[in-house]
């Protein structure tokens, strides 16, 4: 017993695992004090009444949570906010995917197109919702103008003004964004996979959707699963995009639970509502990043 | 062979008109940096400037005093940068190299919270920045930029430390260096390419945000470049022809910079999974 106990403490206080702890020391700080801390703040709050200084003014226990719940307000935007998700991821990957595709076949100038298709990822997401806004601009915007002129739509929509369109005018910017990375992450897992597997597979005669479906897919399946997660918990915490094109309106047609909690908080003062939003918020991405971390670990040798 | 060849005239049109599709908005922003101000406000609209102003890119730089914000900008980015790489450096090191109790779970728990949303913390966050009488201070935007950067960072450290091969460190540990004099002799040279990565992700990242900056920032002076804009465009006439000059601007740098980390971003962000 004694000897276990002593080495015990020889594992957790040595010369290597002291130096350890000092070089992470100022990191944990900081995360301590900057993000933990105000994770379980926040987390605390929707157990709190509070006022309209975010003070808290007395235990209630679950009573938030229930205030909160029997409101379809608050199902309708839970819901929104997991179509959302659903919709833009889908839709990343399937673009994702026919752009790898492509740049996997290797024609002159791959590399410059490439670039180009990195450009809406690499530029800052604020302004290119910015840009967009005016793109949507009814009167003077330049997609109005070409679906009329190219008869594509001879009268469309006031975009950000209407709920549904609204919605899909947000989204659509968020899946723009997102389609580069899921481009480029796939197009790296195909190019990892084998030539050889193609040649030999040509070789007997398998014809392309074959070679898709039995050698490419398989190949990056890890990887998508990856990509696709990741995507989620961007589109899920998609602030910028909606934020900026429509501040959630019209009327909160556009709002899902992250940009409402801001609003909740930043502009009605409902600070216990924000809390309980942000809870539900918190369980649905640690769920996610636990789910992300597992596959990724799992690759990564620790 | 014969599946390449048949492949590449299909591919090279979808491409094109994927990148004709995709870069519409871009074409926008160009098209009208270069109008004049009259015919910003026409309608129907004109795809291309009947002439082409380049005088937006003057105004935009006087009237609209848009150096301050770059000024502002640059200050928080690279502010977050250097506190970002000061706190990054040593926890890699450590998590990559030191043998102790919990280090499975601390680059676990790094990975997880990689992904946490600033939305979630922007309450208490905001209290914090109130408490330390931080509003309105650059030093608010540099610490919260830095602490949302940190656990991809030391991930993406931890891996190019992890590369090194422990035979060179031991070496010189066996030649007389101190631990202090093999991290910063040996193994932060031989990881540079790590380290630049983690730096300009720091610096773009801190470049971009906003939520951090609308809820800190109210003095004019202060707002970094992202935050300026919106503003800008919130006013009841936005000059668009003023504002897409000042976006393409805005734009520019961090475009430059992402092209240079863009490969290892992405090996880093999808794990083993993908190679470099």
């Amino acid at each position: 017993m004694a000897e276990a106990s002593i080495s015990l403490k020889q594992k957790l206080w040595n010369p290597e695992a002291r130096l350890a702890y000092i070089l992470l020391l100022p990191a944990v700080v900081v995360l301590v004090t900057f993000m933990f801390y105000p994770i379980v703040y926040v987390l605390l709050m929707a157990f709190f009444k509070t006022d309209k200084l975010s003070r808290f003014r007395g235990f209630v226990g679950l009573q938030n949570f229930f205030s909160e719940m029997t409101e379809p307000e608050f199902w309708i935007i839970t819901g929104r906010s997991i179509l959302w998700t659903v919709l833009a991821v889908v839709t990343k990957t399937l673009f994702g995917m026919t752009i790898a595709l492509i740049l996997n076949v290797k024609y002159t100038g791959r590399k410059v197109a490439r670039m180009l298709f990195i450009i809406p990822w690499a530029s800052a997401v604020p302004i290119s919702s910015m840009i967009w806004r005016w793109v949507y601009h009814p009167v003077y915007g330049l997609l109005n103008h070409t679906l009329k002129v190219t008869g594509l739509w001879i009268t469309p929509p006031t975009w950000l003004g209407h709920p549904i369109y609204g919605f899909i005018a947000c989204i659509w910017v968020d899946i723009w964004i997102g389609i580069p990375f899921m481009a480029l992450v796939f197009l790296a897992g195909m190019q990892a996979i084998s030539e050889d597997l193609y040649e030999s597979a040509s070789l007997d005669g398998v014809n392309w959707w074959q070679k898709f479906f039995f050698i490419t897919l398989p190949g990056i399946r890890h990887i998508v699963l990856i990509a696709t997660l990741l995507s989620c918990l961007w589109t899920f915490n998609d602030f910028n995009t909606i934020y900026i094109l429509t501040r959630g309106g019209p009327a909160g047609a556009t709002d899902i639970l992250i940009t409402r909690i801001y609003q909740n908080a930043f502009k009605w003062l409902r600070f216990d509502r924000a809390a309980v939003m942000a809870f539900v918020t918190f369980i649905i991405l640690t769920i996610l990043s636990i789910l992300y971390s597992r596959i990724y670990f799992k690759e990564e040798r620790v | 062979m014969k599946w390449r060849n048949r492949g590449k005239l299909p591919a090279i049109i979808i491409t094109v008109v994927l990148l004709l599709f995709l870069l519409f908005p871009f074409f926008v922003m160009i098209s009208t940096m270069l109008k004049s101000s009259e015919e910003v406000y026409i309608s129907p609209p004109t795809w291309i400037p009947e002439r082409l102003h380049f005088s937006n890119l003057i105004i935009v730089w006087r009237e609209f005093e848009l150096f301050i914000f770059f000024k502002s900008s640059i200050i928080i980015a690279l502010g977050a940068t250097i506190f970002n790489t000061l706190l990054t450096v040593p926890a890699a090191y450590a998590v990559a190299r030191l043998r102790f109790i919990g280090r499975k779970f601390i680059l676990y728990l790094f990975l997880v919270i990689q992904m946490f949303s600033p939305v979630i913390v922007i309450i208490s966050l905001f209290k914090i920045m109130v408490g330390l009488n931080l509003l309105d201070t650059y030093i608010s935007l540099i610490i919260a930029n830095s602490v949302f950067t940190i656990a991809f960072t030391i991930w993406m450290m931890n891996g190019y430390f992890k590369s090194i091969p422990v035979e060179i460190e031991e070496a010189a540990l066996i030649d007389g260096c101190s631990r202090g004099q093999t991290i910063t002799r040996i193994m932060i040279p031989i990881a540079v390419p790590g380290l630049v990565t983690s730096m300009i992700y720091t610096f773009i990242y801190a470049w971009n945000e906003f939520l951090f900056g609308l809820t800190f920032i109210q003095a004019r002076p202060k707002m970094p470049l992202v935050l300026a804009l919106f503003h800008f465009v919130g006013r009841w006439t936005t000059q668009w022809e003023l504002l897409t000059t000042a976006a393409f601007l805005a734009i520019i740098p961090v475009l430059v910079l992402f092209y240079i980390i863009e490969k290892r971003l992405v090996a880093g962000l999808a794990g083993g999974a993908v190679k470099e």
